[in-house]
């Protein structure tokens, strides 16, 4: 225990991955605020001297901090405990129990690829507010750890006296720290042209191209002036472009022993470990051009894990059936109902086979094309609802799952004797959503799902 | 014939009367506001400058006929107000136009809160908050007696750690 507890620190890079902003800002700032010279001129004479003494201060003063910040950022890992201090002004002291560790994620921003650096993320149970972060380490450093932390987890606290921590580093890349990730079984893996092909054929994109389609008419037709105001627009569908380019690029997904793990980044390469038990709702996602593919989006609420978005993770980007049964599989093993896959199959689909019960025909009016696909089904463990008109959603909320049940009625639901209910779910936006049913079936849905959440 | 809910709005313990008086005097504040902002282009005319009569008519007219519309139900939205103790969960109900029940098990409660601003204490009343895990699963129990707020709280912390166990 006691040479274990030897306090490490981390790459010596590891500053610069998230500084080399600061270099970057502070040449930009060199540069803006000598414009109105010439180049011969920035580079000549007394003139560089100073520029020379300056940029050397200012290179100084930018080291100095990044010294610090690496002097004082430490961590240390012993049979229970994994802690991480940093800050060289502010100190903090971060630490988690590793038996309540429930994952451990590894991210590569971009320049950390480069420098083929990787920071570990640590999921602990019980803290979904503050993620224990570990930046950076080597990365084949960082999966031993990560190997070695996960081992910890899941055996028993005494059974691992000869693999420490001050040891692990040595063997690097040792295939006994590479197998596991070998041996998992592939579920999903999405080829960049249909990762393409999906973008395209989905809503923003469509209008993005549109977009791009009328400034290019513009420009050739002499007229400029629009460009200026429709630039920014084109910006925003850009950023959501690359933003899911970025999610599904490279994307596999594959099984582990207690869920699933993804991966996917253009630049910044992610790893998710997703535990089934930590799953919270499931959402199965067609939009209107998908459906000529049959290819669908999975997305999961998560306790946890992903602390900087707000989004919903997305566990498969774009995929078909036979990929989703198999995630499903994964992820919600007992829909509790025979015939599982017929089911799903009927979930992302129209039809009221299996008991399904769809919206009564006076929602017509309502939901003119959506009436038919609404619908939904209570198993012994799950509440599947189908909702959506252009992109068509299955949501499944397992009932131990559900947080809160609300019925709700509209002024001209209320007219037509029709009544919605909402099954409200945590870490993430999907809900379970039957949308403008029979009323007195809603009523009655909600009593009988009270009864049921009781009993969990 | 009544409408169709999962529970008939008669089992509920109604707000206190008195939160009526809360409602009204922030329908007050509130819209009193709107309208001196509506008002602008009239003072703007006042003081001389030149503005488009309809301009200065229309913005009044409107606030003062979605002020009173919102008056009309106000009485009604207070009365819609209501909450169920159950053995094993607790429902409320709001809403007039759209109406709603939302009912939590004790079991996935995570934490009670008990609230009272400034106005709502005037007249002695508080509001409960029970939290989830869930963000859209929040119940709101608007218009309480003090005491009976306290009261309240402590047998839903209690349901909830018996659950719990």
């Amino acid at each position: 225990m006691s040479q274990n507890s030897d306090w490490q620190r981390v790459h010596p890079a590891s500053p610069f991955v998230h500084g080399w902003l600061a270099i970057v800002g502070l040449l930009y700032i060199y540069w803006q605020n000598t414009d109105e010279l010439s180049m011969a001129e920035r580079f000549s004479g007394e003139r560089l001297k100073w520029t020379v003494v300056l940029g050397a201060a200012a290179l100084l003063v930018v080291l100095a901090f990044y010294f610090l910040s690496w002097y004082f950022t430490r961590y240390k890992l012993t049979e229970t405990h994994v802690y991480v201090n940093s800050g060289a002004l502010f100190r903090s002291q971060k630490q988690a129990r590793i038996d309540k560790v429930q994952g451990i994620d590894i991210a590569q921003p971009l320049i950390a690829r480069l420098l083929g650096l990787a920071e570990l993320r640590f999921d602990v149970a019980d803290s979904s507010e503050s993620v224990l972060r570990l930046a950076f380490l080597r990365k084949a450093e960082a999966h031993e750890l990560r190997q070695l932390i996960l081992q910890r987890a899941t055996g028993p606290l005494a059974a691992n006296p000869t693999a420490s921590p001050s040891q692990a580093p040595e063997h690097t890349g040792s295939i006994a720290a590479n197998t596991p990730e070998a041996s998992t079984p592939l579920m999903a893996k999405v080829p960049i042209t249909r990762l393409f092909a999906s973008l395209f054929l989905q809503l923003p994109m469509l209008i993005g191209t549109l977009a791009c389609v009328v400034i290019v008419v513009l420009w050739l037709s002499g007229i400029t002036g629009m460009i200026a105001a429709v630039l920014p627009i084109l910006l925003s569908f850009g950023g959501w472009f690359y933003k899911h380019l970025n999610q599904g690029w490279n994307y596999t997904a594959s099984a582990t022993d207690t869920g699933m793990r993804i991966s996917y980044g253009l630049a910044d390469t992610r790893q998710h470990s997703i535990p089934a038990g930590r799953v919270q709702a499931i959402s199965i996602t067609a939009p209107l051009l998908w459906r000529l593919f049959g290819w669908y989006k999975l997305e999961v609420n998560v306790l946890g894990t992903k602390s900087d978005e707000l989004d919903n993770l997305q566990v498969l980007p774009v995929g078909d059936f036979d990929a989703v049964t198999r995630i499903m599989g994964i992820l919600l093993p007992d829909l509790g109902i025979g015939n599982q896959r017929e089911v799903l199959a009927t979930a992302v689909s129209t039809g009221y086979n299996y008991g399904f019960i769809g919206s009564p025909p006076r929602a017509k009016l309502l939901s003119p094309a959506a009436w038919k696909h609404q619908g939904f089904l209570t198993t012994d463990t799950t509440v599947i609802s189908r909702y959506g008109w252009l992109a068509r959603t299955a949501s499944f909320v397992p009932h131990h799952r559900v947080q809160g049940t609300e019925f709700r009625q509209g002024p001209w639901e209320k007219r037509r004797e029709l009544a919605g209910v909402r099954l409200h779910c945590a870490g993430g936006n999907i809900i379970g959503y039957l949308h403008q049913i029979d009323a007195q079936t809603a009523a009655e849905f909600t009593l009988a799902q009270a009864e049921r959440q009781a009993e969990r | 014939m009544t409408a169709t809910t999962p529970w008939s709005p008669n089992s509920f313990t109604p707000a206190d009367p008195s939160y009526f008086k809360v409602k009204l005097t922030t329908w007050a504040i509130i819209w009193g506001l709107i309208l001196l902002v509506s008002l602008i282009p009239g003072i703007l005319l006042a003081a001389g400058v030149e503005v488009l009569l309809w301009l200065v008519i229309l913005p009044v007219v409107l606030v003062v006929i979605i002020a009173l519309l919102v008056l009309r139900i106000l009485r009604r939205q207070v009365a819609a107000l209501g909450y169920l103790e159950r053995e094993d969960d607790f429902v409320v109900r709001s809403g007039v136009m759209w109406r709603k029940q939302l009912v939590i098990p004790y079991g996935r409660m995570q934490y009670v809160e008990v609230n009272s601003g400034p106005l709502e204490r005037r007249y002695g009343l508080c509001q409960l908050t029970l939290n989830t895990a869930g963000a859209g699963a929040t119940a709101h129990v608007y218009g309480l007696p003090e005491a009976q707020g306290q009261l309240l709280r402590e047998r839903l912390v209690a349901a909830g750690e018996e659950k719990v166990l």
